[in-house]
């Protein structure tokens, strides 16, 4: 049943409406605010298993940072999968969308860089509070920074305007309190539908300027870049799917009160 | 001696370690600060050693029971053989896209681990059926609220009732963050005692036996 | 992601393989598990061995002239002295090492990251804040909300009395926020569901077009 209730829309497709929530549109907008040209942080901070939720808000958020011609400097701090990740996204943006907006490609070392993964995430994110390159001496390649325009001088924190997280896991806390706090770079970030409950404390408590929370969070997201993608599309099979788990918890706790109580 | 090297070494280590982030926390100073920035290139590099800790304790593992032809050890070979292909090829030839490395973890180990998560959906739609009951007033809340929450993030829930995203969001807004602010005050509270712990080497279990 | 049809059968044969355990267990759900152990922890030497062996220590070393990086080399080698039940005692200052720095960094991000901005932010009009139907201040709702939670966790005071009656309230409040993460949790699984079977039917298998 679950099965057909998510192939059904996919062959149905029935538009619905997007609402926009709040957080979503403070963090689209910070975005627009910032400066053309300037250049921004954006990690690829999630495990391969999550691929589906996320990866259409790192799709989006490339879409809007290359409409203003953003550079972007990306890094994972998850070992399995994070810096591959980036680098199939960000060369499938750069050699397909970027051409068909733009009419040519996106250059890496020019408009994005892969910094990749180095172990100990507290130890690179405070790290990096200090100097980029002492943490990360070269590419994910093993190409010195100082051989690539994106990186003249930018070695910290406060050379970039911006640090846009997606993410899977709780590794948000730890850019929020070092990075943050210490360090003062305003965040917002794109979470997973499970650990976005915990990061409301964050917006209100204006440590982070915005929040994507899920796949509703990326189809929002992708409806205010003007770049409707995978997440607008599943909405449809959630919508069904989501029912039918209500569903089934009327009709088993109907069952339960009707039969005396029973387990 | 060897005593000193047990205990009072690591112990030191890590009272030396805790102490240079909170000076250079505190006092800002920039030899301070940059000897802690160098402090983080050495922990990191030790974290990479960690990671190959746990694998060769894989391997270790596995490898025994292939020699001894233990239970399953067909696939335990095919998992050693696999290990050495993937770690090879990483080494040799790199781990860039285009490499065999990359396509490994693209094609098969990608859509495995994304498979092995999206089959919790399954899980999920049969414990709302079986076990999601409202049996007391606290169960009922949780179910409601777990309705509403549900409906409200999806488009037919708008379409249902055009309140029930502003409702939704009220909730995230207000109740969901006055509980999440709680436990995070509390186990803030609690995890920065630990850390006082560790540094003055109270806390020792980390070492082991 | 451009695959071609080879890759796509490969995934699309180990995804089939996977979920074939919601059946039962059998050799193909078996044989791709240890496939992915497998990979993934070949995934790990090749990652560490580019990333930290190459690019922090090799290369500062060789051609940087940074010798002193043999240091954090020689700690990281010190780890697999836990492989010796004779040499075991000696990983201990690598590992102390690296607890000590997380301890540091841990114990400022709780106290200067977390308990002072979020406390601040506890500190507001009652009255602020969107009001739910009109009635409900939001601003109160939080204050209410965290105090009554903290002191639900508090279990070194019996819950009784005013206490207890605090403690009541704050049970609502928990139930609440965990029915709204109960219902973004099955929104997080069923989103990766929804992706493995978009790829199998329509990416891999071309059973339909997309609407």
């Amino acid at each position: 049943m679950v099965l057909l209730a998510t192939i059904i829309p996919f062959i149905a497709g029935f538009p619905q409406p997007i609402h926009i929530s709040k957080e979503s549109r403070d963090l689209y907008d910070w975005v627009e605010n910032i400066p053309d040209g300037s250049t921004i942080l954006l990690t690829f901070d999630y495990y391969p298993s999550t691929i589906a939720e996320v990866e259409p808000m790192s799709r989006a958020a490339i879409k809007q940072c290359w409409r203003k011609n953003l550079k972007l400097i990306t890094l994972s701090t998850v070992p399995l999968g994070g810096p591959n990740i980036a680098e199939r996204v960000l060369n499938d943006m750069a050699t397909g969308w970027a051409v068909e907006e733009f009419g040519e490609e996106k250059k890496y070392g020019i408009d994005f860089i892969n910094l990749g993964y180095k172990p100990d995430y507290k130890a690179v994110i405070l790290g990096m509070g200090d100097s980029f390159r002492r943490i990360y001496p070269t590419d994910f390649a093993g190409v010195s920074l100082d051989s690539f325009p994106i990186m003249r001088d930018i070695d910290r924190y406060e050379d970039v305007e911006f640090l846009f997280i997606i993410s899977d896991n709780g590794i948000v806390d730890e850019w929020i309190t070092i990075a943050n706090r210490q360090f003062g770079i305003p965040i917002g970030s794109g979470v997973t539908a499970v650990m976005a409950p915990k990061f409301y404390s964050y917006l209100q408590s204006r440590q982070m300027v915005g929040l994507l929370g899920g796949m509703k969070g990326a189809s929002e997201y992708e409806n205010l870049v003007g770049a409707e993608g995978m997440a607008t599309l599943f909405m449809g099979p959630q919508s069904t799917v989501h029912l039918i788990i209500i569903l089934f918890i009327l009709v088993g706790n109907a069952a339960y009160f009707i039969g005396g109580r029973k387990p | 001696m060897s005593n000193f090297i047990r205990k009072q070494l690591p112990m030191l280590f890590a009272f030396f370690a805790g102490m240079v982030i909170l000076v250079a926390f505190f006092s800002g100073k920039k030899i301070i600060t940059d000897f802690r920035s160098d402090m983080q290139v050495w922990v990191s590099i030790i974290g990479g050693f960690t990671l190959l800790l746990g694998v060769a304790s894989i391997s270790s593992v596995n490898l025994q029971k292939v020699i001894t032809r233990g239970k399953d050890w067909p696939y335990k070979l095919v998992l050693l053989v696999c290990l050495a292909v993937s770690g090879g090829f990483g080494i040799f030839q790199g781990t860039e896209s285009g490499t065999v490395y990359d396509w490994l973890f693209q094609n098969m180990v990608t859509p495995m681990m994304s498979s092995m998560f999206a089959m919790l959906a399954f899980f999920i739609a049969s414990a709302a059926y079986r076990a999601f009951r409202a049996r007391t007033l606290e169960a009922t809340i949780l179910l409601i609220v777990a309705i509403i929450v549900m409906l409200g993030r999806i488009p037919l829930g708008q379409l249902l009732f055009s309140e029930l995203p502003v409702i939704t969001e009220w909730i995230m807004n207000y109740p969901n963050l006055a509980v999440q602010r709680g436990i995070i005050i509390g186990a803030a509270l609690g995890a920065a005692s630990m850390s006082i712990r560790i540094i003055l080497g109270i806390e020792r279990t980390y070492m082991g036996k | 992601m451009n695959q071609t049809f080879l890759e796509m059968t490969v995934a699309g044969f180990l995804i089939l393989s996977i979920f074939s355990f919601l059946y039962k267990d059998n050799p193909f759900y078996r044989l791709a598990e240890h496939i992915f152990a497998g990979l993934t922890a070949g995934y790990y030497v090749g990652l560490i061995w580019q990333t930290v062996i190459v690019q922090q220590l090799y290369v500062p070393m060789t051609q940087e002239g940074k010798w002193e990086m043999v240091f954090p080399g020689i700690m990281g080698i010190l780890m697999f002295t836990r492989f010796f039940d004779r040499l075991s005692h000696i990983s201990r200052i690598s590992l102390a090492f690296v607890m000590g720095n997380t301890a540091g960094i841990f114990l400022v991000q709780q106290l200067h990251g977390l308990i002072l901005p979020q406390t601040q932010a506890t500190i507001i009009n009652p009255l602020s804040g969107n009001w739910l139907f009109g009635i409900i201040p939001g601003g109160l709702v939080i204050i209410v909300g965290v105090i009554t939670t903290l002191v639900y966790f508090y279990f070194s005071k019996e819950q009784k009395g005013l206490f207890g009656k605090t403690a009541r309230v704050g049970i609502v409040f928990i139930m609440i926020s965990f029915g709204a993460h109960f219902g973004y949790t099955v929104m997080a699984r069923l989103s990766l569901l929804i992706g493995q079977v978009k790829f199998v039917t329509v990416d891999w298998l071309g059973l339909f077009n997309l609407n």
